[in-house]
């Protein structure tokens, strides 16, 4: 007895995976889409069903970051044996290596001295990892811009827009990010965080050491920054300072998808949530900005956001025509 | 009704999904004498679930789950022709929970990541390539099915065939709530909500 619900439950949840795979597919008719709605309204159990298969299928999005830099489809990436681990990606192989190597426009061997620059940018929402051909890897967060550059005598990245964390492997040419003016270079390996503000921009270092020098044309005073210290510059001048561990990690949450707040503003947090979604959230109430919050969220569930400061404060959301989350006192 | 409709799922996949392995353990504490299987509570759990119209009066959605569980369970009971003593005794002694298994929010850490990098690695041969093309790179059925020498047909077993493991494999993942430390958790203030 207990065999056959079993297998019931299997034949549904069969059938709901099916669905998810057909209607994720561009070249699903119309005449699916309506033999799909049919198969959902024939029971609660068909559309819990499809929604758990669903749900499923969009956090395996998530495995698209393990695709390398390179242009060639390997069926293989995720074979058992020879699947890169994501932090050690950067020491995949020599083929793959070299493959991003042509992608970047560098010819091997130092033959060309001027190499032509790659752009690499992410869409709202969206992460991306670019393995570079000398192994050093650039992590773009949500709307993000970087060109990268490298010739015979210096490996050169631009941030042109947005937040990104560099990773510089060990080579014999400087590794140099340009953000807002500002130029940091890398002593040998290290990891930095950059993210663009209004003016100037914010440099987090993770491991090694960075130079920062604010205004390359004045000559000023170089910061250098060690791992654990965050610096802040902007046209009015740089001032650095210690940071906790913990405190680098909630900042770099985005690289796992999510948000990390720590006794931010209600005002802080919303701005946070919009850089990652379309859907934005206002809050048509001045006197709820300064609510202070924590807790960890998933960037692209404004949603669970949403629901978890109205379930804590005396705040309700509304949803406008356009979408947007309007968030106001209770009375 | 259709826009209704929508926020109601949607509820369902923000609330109700992530608690599967919450549910799910809490069900084999009913089916210890081996004739009842948790997966078909937790499945009929969410059926019931999902068919909640008043939803938005819903405080605390662990609590809901698992008193809808608990009722599944005991349906399931009342329709064994033979009921084993370990299963009634089993019943009494199992409390209702009343407060949310476990933090809403799913932590989307590195460790998922591997975990589903994991649940591809173990799929058979021919369907992890088909998965791989259509999940890391992105290829449609089509040109997965072109590249290969499949039919589409093909391909669209293949790829139903490795969702359905992975998914088993994702609500089964335990150890999630051991991620979340109470800095980075709204349980404290939802229990407490919830207790009012």
């Amino acid at each position: 007895m207990e065999r056959e619900t079993g297998s019931r439950r299997e034949a549904v949840r069969q059938a709901a995976a099916q669905w998810v795979v057909r209607l994720d597919d561009a070249s699903c008719s119309d005449a699916d889409r309506a033999a799909f709605e049919v198969w959902r309204g024939e029971s609660f159990e068909n559309e819990a069903a499809y929604e758990r298969e669903a749900a499923a299928w969009t956090r395996l999005e998530r495995v698209r970051v393990y695709r390398p830099a390179d242009v060639r489809i390997d069926a293989d990436l995720l074979a058992p044996v020879r699947r890169p681990k994501l932090k050690s990606l950067s020491g995949s192989s020599w083929a793959r290596g070299l493959a991003a190597c042509a992608m970047a426009g560098l010819v091997a061997a130092g033959a060309l001295s001027f190499g032509t620059s790659t752009a690499y940018a992410t869409a709202i929402g969206e992460r991306r990892v670019v393995v570079l051909s000398d192994n050093s890897r650039i992590e773009l967060n949500t709307d993000s811009k970087v060109v990268v550059r490298y010739r015979k005598g210096v490996r050169e990245v631009r941030l042109m827009r947005g937040e990104a964390v560099f990773e510089a492997a060990r080579d014999a040419r400087p590794f140099v990010v340009k953000a807002a003016d500002a130029v940091l270079s890398a002593d040998g390996v290290s990891e930095m965080a950059v993210r663009l503000r209004s003016d100037g921009a914010i440099v987090t270092v993770k491991k090694g050491a960075v130079e920062l020098d604010p205004t390359p044309n004045r000559q000023q005073a170089e910061l250098r920054l060690k791992a654990g210290v965050a610096a802040i510059y902007d046209s009015a001048g740089s001032r650095s300072r210690e940071i906790s561990d913990s405190e680098i990690d909630r900042s770099l949450a985005w690289r796992q998808g999510a948000i990390a707040l720590n006794g931010q503003s209600l005002e802080q947090a919303v701005a946070e949530f919009n850089r990652y979604n379309r859907q934005q959230i206002r809050i048509a109430d001045p006197s709820i900005s300064s609510l202070r919050l924590a807790g960890y969220f998933q960037t692209t569930e404004p949603q669970s956001f949403v629901s978890a400061v109205t379930h804590a404060f005396s705040v309700r959301a509304a949803e406008g025509q356009d979408g947007t989350i309007r968030l106001s006192r209770r009375s | 009704m259709t826009h209704e409709d929508e926020h109601r799922r949607a509820w369902f996949r923000r609330e109700i999904l992530p608690l599967e392995p919450d549910l799910l353990a809490y069900a084999r504490q009913f089916c210890r004498d081996g004739q009842s299987d948790p997966e078909d509570l937790v499945h009929e759990t969410f059926a019931r679930a999902i068919a909640c119209k008043t939803w938005r009066e819903i405080s605390n959605p662990g609590a809901f789950a698992t008193r809808i569980l608990r009722n599944c369970a005991l349906d399931a009971l009342r329709r064994r022709k033979v009921l084993t003593i370990t299963a009634v005794a089993d019943f009494e002694r199992i409390e209702p929970i009343d407060e949310a298994p476990g933090v809403h929010a799913v932590l989307e850490s590195r460790e998922e990541l591997q975990a589903l990098a994991d649940a591809i690695a173990e799929l058979p041969t021919q369907c992890r390539r088909v998965f791989t093309m259509r999940k890391v790179y992105s290829l449609s059925p089509d040109e997965i099915a072109v590249r290969l020498g499949l039919s589409v047909s093909t391909v669209e077993k293949h790829l139903a065939k490795g969702l359905r493991y992975c998914s088993d494999k994702l609500g089964r993942r335990i150890g999630r709530r051991n991620k979340v430390d109470e800095g980075r958790s709204w349980s404290a203030r939802r229990d407490q909500d919830a207790k009012r």
